[in-house]
C-alpha cells in the first residue's frame, strides 16, 4: 500500500505532461468515477449536514473513518465537472489510507498538476478550500 | 402584450441548431466550470474562457485591445461575424463575455437564450470535436466607456442618488456573508452594499429552463416594484463584475435602458476601498457608515 502522497503524486505524474484540454479531459474522466453517493447519506444531505458553503456550486462531502482508515464520501453536481474531478482525486488518494496522513497532502498540488493556470486563480482558490476542509475534517477526527 | 425592447440579441436554441456550418455565425461558449466545455460543447462552438482569456493576468483588468484582437483572430471571428454567447449557469458568463465584446465594439452579438441548459432540455447533441477555425485579422475599437463604470464615476454616481443594482445574493448585500471560518478571505474586508443600491439577485432574471423571464415579469420586477426608469444612468455591480453583466444585458437589451454600465470593480473593489461609504442591512440606504472625512474624498472631476 502506497501513502496518500505517494497515490497523488501519481495522479500528478498523469497530470504533469498534458496541454490544457487534455487535463481538463482527464478531470471529467476523473469526474465521471466518483461513485455516486450512498444511498444513507441522502437523508445527511437532505439536512445540509456536509454542505460546502464556500463553494458556489453545490459541494457536499464527509470525512470519516472506517476501521482505522480514511473515508471521504462527496457528492458534486454534475454541471461542475472541474470541483467533481478534483474531488474525486482526493477521495482515491484518501480512501482506506490512514487518517494521519492526510495532513500531508501538499498544498501545491495544483501548481504541480498544471491546473492553476488552465483553471485561473479564482477557480483554483476554490480547489485550494476544498483541499483545506477536507484536511481540516480528517484533523478532527477522535484519535483512536 | 409586453415585448422585450431589442429582442434580435436573443437567439434561440433552434435557430443555433440551424445555423451550426453558416460561415457568419461563430458560437462561443464561456462557462464557469471550463471542463463543460471539454466535456461536451454545441457542435463547431469555440470556448472563450472569462478568466484565462479575458482578463490581463497581471493588471487587474481586461485583456488590452490587442490581445482582444489576437483572440478574435485565433478563434476564426472577423468583424462581420454573428457571434453567438452561451454556456452554463442561465448564461451568465455568457452575458460576461458578451459585454466584452461589446467593450471592444463587436457589432453583431447574440446570447443563445436558455444556454447549455436549455440545449441540453431540448435533447440536442453535445460535440467532443476539437474546434479550430482558420485564423482571420481582426480590428477592434477602443473601449467602449458607456459600458463600463470605473470607480470614480460609482462614486459620483452614488453621491447624486442616482439608479444602483447590487446583483448578489442577499446575505452578500446585507453585509452578513464574507468569508468562513478558517479559509482565506476570499474578497473584501467589509461587508455591506453601496448605499442606495436596489438588490435584485441575477437569478431573479431567468426561469428555470435557463431563459430570460419575459419582458412582463422583467417589467414588474424593475420598472414596477422598484420603481426604476429607463432614461434614468445605471450602474450594476456585483462581486466582480460577472453577475452584473447578465443584469446589464437584461437592463440594455431585453428592458431598453438607455444608460446602463457595468462596475466591473464592483464589491471587490468598493469593500476594499478606504473611506468609501457602505450601507447594511436589508435597506438600501441601509445602515450608512463612513468616517466624515469620506464627505472630502468624491473626485474633484
Amino acid at each position: 500500500m502506497t501513502s496518500v502522497t505517494a497515490r497523488l503524486d501519481g495522479i500528478i505524474d498523469e497530470f504533469t505532461d498534458l496541454d490544457s484540454r487534455e487535463k481538463l479531459q482527464l478531470l471529467v474522466d476523473f469526474a465521471n468515477g466518483l461513485p455516486p453517493l450512498p444511498p444513507d447519506y441522502a437523508a445527511r444531505k437532505a439536512a445540509d449536514n456536509g454542505r460546502v458553503h464556500e463553494c458556489q456550486t453545490p459541494v457536499f462531502l464527509w470525512t470519516e473513518a472506517e476501521g482505522g482508515g480514511a473515508r471521504l464520501i462527496a457528492e458534486v453536481a454534475p454541471e461542475a465537472p472541474t470541483v467533481k474531478g478534483f474531488v474525486a482525486i482526493l477521495a482515491e488518494a484518501i480512501n482506506g489510507r490512514p487518517v494521519a496522513e492526510v495532513a500531508a497532502i501538499s498544498d501545491d498540488m495544483l501548481e504541480r498538476m498544471g491546473l492553476a493556470d488552465v483553471l485561473g486563480m479564482l477557480r483554483a482558490r476554490g480547489l485550494r478550500a476544498i483541499v483545506a476542509r477536507v484536511k481540516r475534517g480528517f484533523a478532527a477526527l477522535p484519535a483512536d | 402584450m409586453a415585448a422585450y425592447v431589442h429582442p434580435e440579441v436573443l437567439v434561440s436554441t433552434a435557430w443555433v441548431a440551424d445555423h451550426l456550418s453558416d460561415p457568419q455565425v461563430r458560437i462561443v461558449e464561456s462557462d464557469e466550470d471550463r471542463a463543460l466545455y471539454v466535456q461536451g460543447h454545441i457542435p463547431g462552438a469555440v470556448e472563450i474562457d472569462w478568466m484565462t482569456d479575458l482578463q490581463d493576468p497581471t493588471c487587474r483588468d481586461y485583456i488590452d485591445r490587442a490581445a482582444f484582437e489576437k483572440l478574435c483572430a485565433e478563434r476564426g471571428i472577423s468583424n462581420d461575424t454573428t457571434v453567438v454567447f452561451y454556456g452554463d449557469k442561465n448564461n451568465w458568463w455568457a452575458c460576461y463575455a458578451f459585454w466584452v465584446f461589446k467593450l471592444y465594439g463587436h457589432h453583431s452579438c447574440r446570447i443563445m437564450d436558455g444556454g447549455r441548459k436549455k440545449w441540453e432540455l431540448d435533447g440536442r447533441a453535445w460535440s467532443t470535436d476539437r474546434v479550430d477555425y482558420p485564423r482571420t485579422h481582426y480590428t477592434a475599437s477602443e473601449q467602449d466607456g458607456s459600458i463600463r463604470a470605473l470607480r470614480d464615476e460609482v462614486l459620483k454616481h452614488q453621491k447624486v442618488g442616482k439608479q444602483l443594482l447590487d446583483v448578489r445574493s442577499p446575505e452578500e448585500y446585507r453585509g452578513e456573508r464574507m468569508h468562513m471560518p478558517d479559509y482565506p478571505n476570499e474578497g473584501a474586508v467589509r461587508g455591506g452594499h453601496i448605499p442606495g443600491a436596489h438588490n435584485v439577485p441575477w437569478p431573479m432574471n431567468c426561469s428555470d429552463d435557463g431563459t430570460f423571464k419575459s419582458a412582463k415579469e422583467l417589467e414588474k420586477l424593475y420598472i414596477k416594484e422598484l420603481k426604476m426608469k429607463r432614461r434614468s444612468p445605471t450602474i450594476a455591480y456585483c462581486r466582480i463584475g460577472e453577475r452584473s453583466s447578465l443584469t446589464w444585458f437584461v437592463l440594455k437589451y431585453l428592458l431598453g435602458f438607455g444608460n446602463v454600465k457595468n462596475y466591473d470593480g464592483s464589491w471587490l473593489e468598493w469593500g476594499n476601498c478606504v473611506r468609501v461609504p457602505i450601507a447594511k442591512g436589508a435597506e438600501p440606504g441601509g445602515a450608512v457608515t463612513a468616517s466624515a472625512a469620506a464627505a472630502s474624498i468624491a473626485p474633484s472631476a
